[in-house]
């Protein structure tokens, strides 16, 4: 056999008993969905690796199946998620939601607060044993069980025998009877066990005392709610009421909405949400405003500081130019998670050296501090500009690259015209400058479109915006508005709201990527194929 | 006539020097600060400056062996993760990329555009999905549900799939196909000209997409946060900005030395590599 044909069939081997380990896992969670996709999936991959058909599929399926499921396939599914009420009180499926519902459970009231006394006692196998003084009718004894164990029925017996003539315990031999200390010492273990009784009914450990028998007490845990699946109706056996279907997802009892309800599918009640709610569209056309003037504003920043130096250094014959190179790097071969930690701390309106370096100023003029990141307009500033620190590096490197491949006759050929310097850069240098670099800019305005680890970790989108209905504050962008809607706002989890404004965000993506392509073609008609 | 002369330099080189010196200074403080903060004795951000009275090893120091802030265990996660997805990466966008530059089929048109469309949208955009996604299959899988590294891993190996597949698949163009005629006239079978002509060939591109991959994992924030929950499994980008963040001020020696730590071994990757990598970004956004 070859290498390649054993490397194959390894691969094949490994992936499917992966394969058979998921199926029934899938189907015991009865996730009809995630199954589809499994057999899908291990159907092409056996498909293209056992026949010879499919040659280029053995190449690109790995890769592609990466792709589709975790890059194509999100989109989409965000799509979905976005006509969902998919949130907080409704996150779980409907049948999750009805197993949740009837795991709950209540007591009695009668029961409630019936104390009597509770002996424990351990066998040679250090197993605890409970024997609780009900009533002398009553003299229950049984093995005390963990949770977990109280499916395996072990329920307790009365066992008159366990009392002598004068009606006071007697222990068999084969028991021991633990003493308060002792009970002390296990209490944590003891708190846990139970006895029980019948299928609802059990004793537990409540108080322990030092002078005579501990005392226990029961606890029925009878099921709060019942579903009934031929009439898709809830049964509330506390009150006694019948539960009727809610409309967003939720069982109703008597006017009031029962938790967890479940997720279901509302059209596109989220999409108006964001636009004829006020409290959500007023914040959401401020973000959608930000997101744009950052990313246009960083990207100009960051070119004009890039230009600016290498059209500085341009210039042959120039000292140092190798040094002044390397040194403009550095800032782009920093993770910029560590950067923008750092200029948190140099911008700090307290501690910072920025205020202290411009305390001088503040004072000549007789004005307060800037208190970075607490007002909307000093927050601005600061994202633009650690953004145009972190930034102008690539735009420097990519100016230079562009300026040097401008033809030089171009330009001695304007110099013998008689064109200045300036009107030579303005009117032949910058154009063609743009020409060639005007994809790498469109394509830096959508990279910080979607900044996100900027405006998270600088400022978290602060400082807020006062009145709105949901966390969001003036340096938002609209992808860490959409976080904190869905994960780390504070207000919940809000899928489904947050996959609608994840909706906006890819149309405008697509909008940029199609002028950038229009764009770069345009051009090329223009100017030709630099 | 001195000054005519000093007058003259200053018009053409000397204001350079000064525009230089000027941005020398800025991109450099930042730097200079964190590093020597990281060694400054009393460094909380109240006394901090740029050079301090005297040196220590202690933040350093308080970086090992404090079980609430395991910063070395966060280091290990982020190099297993970026090196593993890295791998793996290259490995099966070089795959592709061989299918898409060497051989004839039906719809390689379509998986072509399909890449360069795909490319566009980084995965992260939909995190709202991704994390749903996974938060169901935890149920089901618990080994790659929320919380693992291993689903991690799997994220962001479908984030950049495309864009590597399609780099390697413009650098594949450029290797002369008479290469593998001649192997194939030796009876190479397609893996054998794979393996033995066109991927070596191809090492640059792949070595320099590595690096690149390795450094957008290391410094990913969103997808990591969404994934990880747990203190002991987090990438250095959560650790240093979830566990220090309580108390930043007091920190901030700590935060300076983790900061250190965590940089130079990617700044000196970065530099290394430093004209490739600006040569394959600047290619991939051309042609994309």
């Amino acid at each position: 056999m070859k290498f390649s044909t054993f490397v194959r069939y390894l691969f094949l081997a490994v992936f499917n008993s992966f394969i058979i380990y998921l199926v029934p896992v899938t189907i015991a969670f009865e996730s009809w969905f995630l199954l589809t996709i499994i057999i899908i999936i291990s159907f092409l991959i056996n498909i293209t690796y056992l026949t010879n058909r499919l040659k280029p599929l053995k190449w690109i399926t790995p890769g592609m199946i990466f792709l589709l499921s975790f890059v194509v396939f999100p989109a989409a599914y965000s799509f979905y998620v976005s006509f969902t009420n998919w949130s907080t009180g409704h996150i779980l499926t409907k049948q999750q939601a009805i197993e949740r519902l009837e795991d709950m459970t209540f007591t009695n009231d009668n029961q409630k607060g019936v104390e009597f006394d509770l002996y424990i006692l351990q066998d040679q196998d250090l197993d605890f044993y409970f024997l609780a003084d009900l009533d002398p009718d009553k003299l229950l004894f049984g093995k005390a069980i963990k949770k977990e164990e109280y499916s395996q029925v072990f329920y307790a017996t009365h066992e008159p025998s366990f009392k002598d003539l004068n009606g006071n315990i007697s222990i068999p031999d084969e028991y021991y009877l633990l003493s308060a200390k002792e009970q002390i010492a296990n209490s944590s273990e003891l708190q846990d066990l139970a006895l029980l009784i019948d299928k609802n009914t059990r004793v537990q450990l409540y108080n322990i005392s030092v002078f005579g028998a501990s005392s226990g007490r029961l606890l029925s845990a009878q099921q709060k709610y019942s579903y009934y699946a031929e009439a898709d109706i809830l049964y509330d056996n506390v009150n006694n009421l019948e539960c009727n279907l809610g409309n967003r997802g939720n069982f109703i009892c008597d006017g009031e909405t029962i938790d967890p309800g479940w997720r279901i599918t509302v059209g596109t009640e989220n999409y108006k949400r964001i636009v004829e709610d006020e409290r959500f569209r007023g914040p959401l056309r401020i973000v959608t405003f930000w997101t744009f003037q950052f990313a246009f504003f960083a990207v100009l920043a960051t070119f004009f500081i890039g230009l600016l130096l290498s059209v500085t250094l341009n210039k042959e014959s120039l000292k140092f130019q190798k040094i002044y190179r390397s040194i403009y790097i550095l800032p782009y071969a920093i993770p910029g998670f560590i950067s923008i930690l750092v200029f948190k701390g140099l911008l700090n309106p307290d501690f910072g050296l920025v205020n202290e370096w411009f305390a001088p100023v503040y004072e000549l003029f007789n004005i307060e501090p800037i208190n970075w990141f607490r007002t909307k307009a000093s927050s601005r500033t600061a994202v633009l500009l650690v953004n145009a620190w972190l930034g102008f590096p690539y735009m420097f490197l990519i100016t230079t690259g562009a300026l040097q491949s401008i033809p030089k006759e171009l330009l001695e050929a304007a110099k013998v015209d008689g064109a200045t310097s300036r009107q030579s850069f303005w009117r032949i240098t910058f154009p063609l400058l743009l020409v060639s670099i005007s994809p790498l800019l469109i394509g830096a305005f959508a990279f910080n479109f979607n900044n996100f680890t900027l405006i998270f970790l600088l400022t978290s989108g602060g400082p807020p915006i006062v009145g709105a209905d949901v966390a969001v504050g003036y340096t938002d962008i609209l992808i860490s508005f959409t976080y904190d809607l869905a994960i780390a706002g504070g207000r919940g989890y809000q899928f489904g709201l947050a996959a609608s404004v994840t909706t906006i965000i890819f149309l405008i993506v697509l909008l940029i990527s199609a002028i950038s392509f229009r764009y770069s073609k345009r051009l090329e008609r223009v100017y030709g194929n630099l | 006539m001195e000054i005519y002369k000093f007058t003259n330099w200053f018009k053409e080189f000397g204001w350079r020097h000064l525009v230089g010196l000027i941005f020398v200074t800025i991109s450099l403080y930042p730097i200079l600060y964190v590093i020597t903060n990281s060694f400054a004795d009393f460094a909380n951000l109240q006394n901090s400056k740029l050079i301090p009275d005297s040196f220590t090893t202690k933040h350093y120091a308080s970086l090992i062996g404090d079980p609430l802030i395991p910063y070395f265990k966060w280091l290990l996660n982020t190099y297993k993760i970026a090196g593993i997805a890295g791998f793996l990466n290259v490995l099966l966008g070089t795959f592709a990329a061989y299918a898409f530059a060497r051989l004839k089929f039906k719809g390689r048109r379509v998986g072509l555009i399909t890449l360069v469309l795909v490319q566009m949208f980084p995965s992260f955009l939909a995190f709202v999905a991704i994390y749903l996604l996974f938060f169901q299959i935890g149920d089901v899988a618990p080994l790659i549900g929320l919380g693992t590294h291993t689903g991690l891993i799997m994220v962001y190996l479908g984030g950049s799939i495309g864009f590597n597949s399609w780099l390697i698949k413009g650098f594949m163009d450029t290797i002369p196909t008479s290469l593998d005629e001649a192997a194939k006239v030796d009876g190479a079978t397609d893996f054998q000209i794979f393996y033995k002509v066109v991927a070596p060939l191809s090492r640059p591109i792949i070595v320099v997409l590595f690096v690149i991959t390795f450094i957008g994992i290391y410094s990913d924030y969103i997808l990591a946060a969404i994934f990880l929950k747990d203190a002991n499994l987090y990438t250095v980008a959560l650790g240093i900005n979830i566990v220090f963040m309580d108390d930043f001020a007091n920190e901030w020696g700590s935060i300076a030395a983790a900061s250190v730590i965590a940089a130079t071994p990617i700044a000196v990757l970065f530099i290394f590599f430093q004209k490739q990598i600006t040569g394959g970004l600047t290619a991939g956004s051309v042609k994309g």
